[in-house]
């Protein structure tokens, strides 16, 4: 506790934005051991994929799981509609983690095209500095990549590999298991950038309450055209000298982490670098902690107290 | 069987009825039913009142017509009650049962008590309410046609047939007993002992939450 962690920059307000982000996300965090599922990888909103991944932009996939990380099986991958699909099969109970690093891409816009991106994908940074330089009329070719992760829950045992470091450019690092915390409890994670903290970054914070993607008859699919399942709202918050931001869950559901690291080039051919990154997980409800051992005690208490009553009376009854 | 009897909107219902048919909504409805220890509480304590078939009848429809009313309207027409606030109040009628068998009213308020009929409907109108916030958690709305409400509704009937069955046979098993006053007395003291903590508890996580 003695960290010192400041959450710098806090929720000036919600702030709406379409962005091109890439999610990792299940149609449920918490899966049974020894069961199959589908890890989903939206490209688009966190709500809404527009295109799929194609695998050989895919540098890594892994997931880790009891402190071991295996790669995923090109023959898992599919893709259906807009979104993109790798089929897993959990094993023992743990908190495990999946990752995904695309390779870079070079996408150049016209100077108008390009103030949009900045200021509809909430890099406000870059879009002040432009301001402030004058370099609001300047085209840009941008070379970006994006880097997420997701952690979900086998079974009931929690595990470590929540803040497993998979060494991607750049990488949100958990420093709590979401899988521990109730609603109303501070969730920390750390962001780094080619491997050092990244501070004074621009990070926002998404919720939604329940996944929108569901399994029928073994196939997924979305609702896609259900507005009342857009919630595209996103707390603005930055990361302190550390690189870590710091935010309170207030609900179960699902949480995510999404941030653009955008920087102008060195490179003659470019004129900006971008390493995106989010991180997804979900919170459980506040009922399902009170389950288990709680409900055990309550039961032998009852039992214990109807028995000590029993005994009681019978004896004032003699 | 014990991690079975839990009252709560686990990962594992919300799944099911992610895209849950009819059968589903019917088998979370009366599992929801036979692991809620508040309404089987409450009901515990309406047994002892049941002494014959037609009270079984009486008594069992006037809760069942009550919360019946309250799931398939409340959920319908998705009225959101605070979730705590009415497991508080169930956990009040927990205590209400014990303090109404054990002649209370009478003994230390010095009044009759209420209409059991009545009252029972009462309860069972909260407790429908109780049922229709834990459903409307529990699954999406766009999901949610009033078939599978229904579906819902009638598990929870089913989950009560189920419960009441063993709990009518072993109240009426121990009635003939010598020492049924001594297990009469323990039990309805139990419930009101319960009610009280499931109401402190549910009043808790108001406050926190």
């Amino acid at each position: 506790m003695k960290r010192i962690i400041s959450l710098l920059g806090v929720i000036a307000a919600l702030m709406v934005f379409s962005s091109h982000d890439l999610y990792l996300k299940l149609d449920s965090f918490f899966l049974d051991p020894n069961s199959n599922s589908i890890l989903q990888l939206y490209n688009g909103t966190f709500d809404r994929s527009e295109n799929v991944i194609d695998r050989d932009r895919m540098i890594d996939v892994s997931i880790v799981r009891k402190g071991e990380r295996i790669q995923a099986d090109e023959q898992d991958w599919f893709e259906k509609d807009s979104i993109t699909y790798l089929n897993i099969k959990t094993e023992a109970e743990g908190t495990y983690v999946a990752g995904v690093s695309t390779k870079p891409r070079v996408l150049s816009m016209s100077a108008e095209d390009f103030n949009d991106y900045l200021e509809h994908d909430g890099v406000l940074d870059m879009l002040e500095s432009r301001r402030e330089s004058n370099k609001l009329n300047d085209s840009a070719t941008e070379q970006y990549s994006k880097h997420v992760k997701t952690l979900f829950q086998v079974g009931e045992q929690r595990s470590l590999d929540y803040n497993v470091q998979l060494g991607y450019p750049i990488e949100f690092v958990a420093l709590n298991n979401p899988y521990e915390l109730e609603p109303g409890d501070q969730f920390s994670a750390q962001l780094f950038f080619q491997g050092k903290p990244l501070a004074d970054q621009l990070v926002y914070l998404g919720y939604q309450p329940q996944a929108v993607t569901h399994t029928h008859d073994g196939s997924t699919h979305t609702h896609a055209d259900d507005s009342a399942h857009e919630h595209s709202e996103l707390i603005q918050l930055r990361t302190d000298e550390n690189g870590i931001v710091m935010a309170e869950l207030d609900q179960p559901g699902v949480w995510y982490l999404r941030t653009i690291h955008l920087v102008e080039s060195t490179q003659d051919d470019l004129t900006h670098e971008s390493n995106w990154a989010t991180l997804s997980f979900a919170m459980a409800d506040v009922h399902s902690h009170d389950g288990g051992n709680t409900t055990y005690i309550y039961l032998l208490g009852s039992l214990l107290i109807i028995g000590v009553l029993y005994f009681i009376y019978r004896k004032k009854d003699a | 069987m014990f991690l079975m009897l839990v009252h709560d909107v686990s990962q594992a219902d919300r799944n099911i009825l992610q895209g849950g048919s009819f059968i589903d909504y019917l088998m979370v409805g009366a599992k929801h039913m036979l692991t809620g220890y508040d309404h089987l509480l409450f009901l515990l304590g309406v047994v002892f009142f049941l002494k014959g078939f037609k009270d079984i009848i009486t008594f069992i429809t006037a809760f069942t017509v009550g919360h019946s009313l309250t799931l398939l309207l409340a959920t319908h027409f998705q009225l959101a009650v605070n979730e705590f606030l009415i497991d508080a109040i169930i956990g009040l009628s927990v205590f209400y049962k014990g303090f109404e068998n054990l002649d209370l009213f009478k003994k230390v308020l010095k009044v009759s008590p209420p209409n059991l009929l009545r009252m029972v409907f009462l309860f069972g109108l909260i407790h429908g309410l109780g049922l229709s916030s834990r459903l409307q958690t529990m699954s999406v709305e766009s999901e949610r046609s009033f078939l599978n409400i229904i579906g819902f509704n009638l598990g929870v009937e089913f989950g009560q047939v189920l419960v009441l069955i063993p709990m009518v046979w072993l109240v009426n098993f121990w009635r003939k007993r010598s020492n049924f006053q001594a297990f009469y007395f323990a039990l309805n003291t139990y419930l009101l002992l319960a009610g009280l903590v499931l109401m402190a508890i549910q009043l808790v996580h108001y406050a926190e939450h």
